[in-house]
């Protein structure tokens, strides 16, 4: 079981994911916005931060390129639709910037499941898009 | 009148014809080239729009996913509803595979381009389409002379798939496809009905089918994404707004010209590579 942040903006998305990951027995919080994300992050310490890309206020690339600096060890999961760019020149950017795993959506929800065991268990997987 | 004069007067006749004959051409020509930046940009717009669609339908459709993979969790295996939740994961498996091709469409991605030699290229198409068109659809291609273009061979494999599968459609399984290739030079009058294109050499990639033709509206709008005359569930409109944007981007140009009941004929220009 993980303590796991999920930034994202969409309620669709965020609240099926949250089911998706607590099905899965991991712990849940919640963030709308990189905002709301980093103000979580000041108090608490989760295992893996799951972050959309494109939010109001400040966007995942924002985020993650902070996060690195001050919680170097988080682990980092990317997610993106895409939006003016193709999805991936925004997932490469932020495994660039240090996300450990990035995933397209629609995003396949075993393949996710199965990086979060693989980042917990110390098997950090780069560079790997579905 | 003596015959010098009547000489003089045939002469000026002569000049003022040509005077005629040269302002109209340009008349064409200009009419022509502000047509096709009026295109460009439309294609442009609808890009821009496409791509934002596609961003947030890939967020509704990746939440339509989620929940009913959820709920068939929760569901007996050999039940009714649990069938009829794969058909939503079905349908959004067509959703996703659409909103990929509007993406594809509107993203301006950087492509690899290489010397490509253009017949085998067309052959590898040919050779790989004749497996899937009906028997009694025949493929030709003849090309006079080696030539190479400057270009991406996934790219150019679109170009010649979307428009055989049009050609297929349009003659209701039965009918011929012809593909001529053949190199014009930076004079060749083929040049004029192109304004964009500049004076160097091409080649001239037609494609003619035996089909149904099209009318002079639908002519109009055959480049447009989502402009579709097929039906509903049959086509996404975007088969030829992608070739007309890959040609683009080979800098190179497209034109159709068709006839009720008699045919269509796509002809491609490409910028020719020397080696």
């Amino acid at each position: 079981m993980a303590k796991i942040l999920l930034v994202e903006d969409d309620n669709l998305v965020r609240d099926m994911l949250t089911q998706v990951l607590q099905r899965a027995d991991h712990q849940v919080v919640c963030a709308t916005n990189g905002e709301e994300a980093t103000d979580y992050l000041r108090k608490e310490a989760p295992d893996i931060m799951v972050t959309d890309i494109i939010m109001p206020k400040k966007s995942g690339i924002t985020l993650i390129s902070e996060v690195k600096t001050r919680h170097p060890n988080l682990e980092i999961i990317a997610i993106s639709g895409g939006g003016r760019l193709d999805p991936t020149g925004y997932l490469d950017l932020s495994e660039s910037l240090g996300a450990s795993v990035s995933f397209e959506k629609p995003i396949d929800n075993t393949a996710l499941l199965m990086a979060i065991d693989l980042l917990l268990h110390g098997n950090k997987e780069t560079s790997e898009k579905h | 009148m003596t015959c010098r004069q009547s000489l003089h007067l045939e002469q000026a006749n002569n000049e003022l014809k040509k005077e005629i004959a040269d302002s109209t051409l340009i008349k064409e020509s200009k009419v022509k080239l502000e047509h096709a930046l009026l295109q460009g940009q439309k294609l442009q717009a609808m890009g821009t729009l496409a791509g934002g669609i596609a961003h947030d339908f890939n967020n509704i459709l990746y939440a339509i996913i989620g929940y009913s993979e959820m709920a068939r969790e929760d569901v007996e295996k050999d039940s009714q509803l649990y069938q009829n939740l794969g058909k939503v994961l079905e349908a959004s498996q067509r959703g996703q595979e659409l909103v990929s091709r509007i993406l594809t469409f509107s993203r301006r991605q950087h492509h690899q381009l290489d010397a490509l030699n253009l017949k085998s290229t067309i052959e590898t198409v040919l050779s790989l389409m004749k497996q899937t068109i009906p028997a009694s659809v025949t493929l030709q291609f003849s090309m006079e002379t080696e030539l190479s273009i400057f270009g991406n061979k996934t790219l150019l494999h679109q170009i010649l798939v979307n428009i055989i599968n049009n050609a297929v459609d349009a003659m209701d399984g039965e009918g011929s496809i012809k593909i001529d290739v053949t190199r014009i030079g930076a004079n060749d009058p083929t040049l004029q009905q192109f304004p964009e294109m500049s004076a160097q050499n091409y080649c001239k990639i037609e494609m003619s089918d035996t089909g149904h033709g099209m009318d002079k509206a639908t002519i109009e709008r055959i480049f447009e994404p989502f402009y579709t005359t097929k039906e509903v569930g049959k086509g996404t409109g975007l088969g030829l707004s992608i070739v007309h944007s890959i040609v683009k981007e080979h800098k190179g140009d497209i034109a159709v010209t068709s006839e009720l009941g008699k045919g269509t004929t796509f002809t491609i220009l490409l910028p020719e590579h020397q080696q």
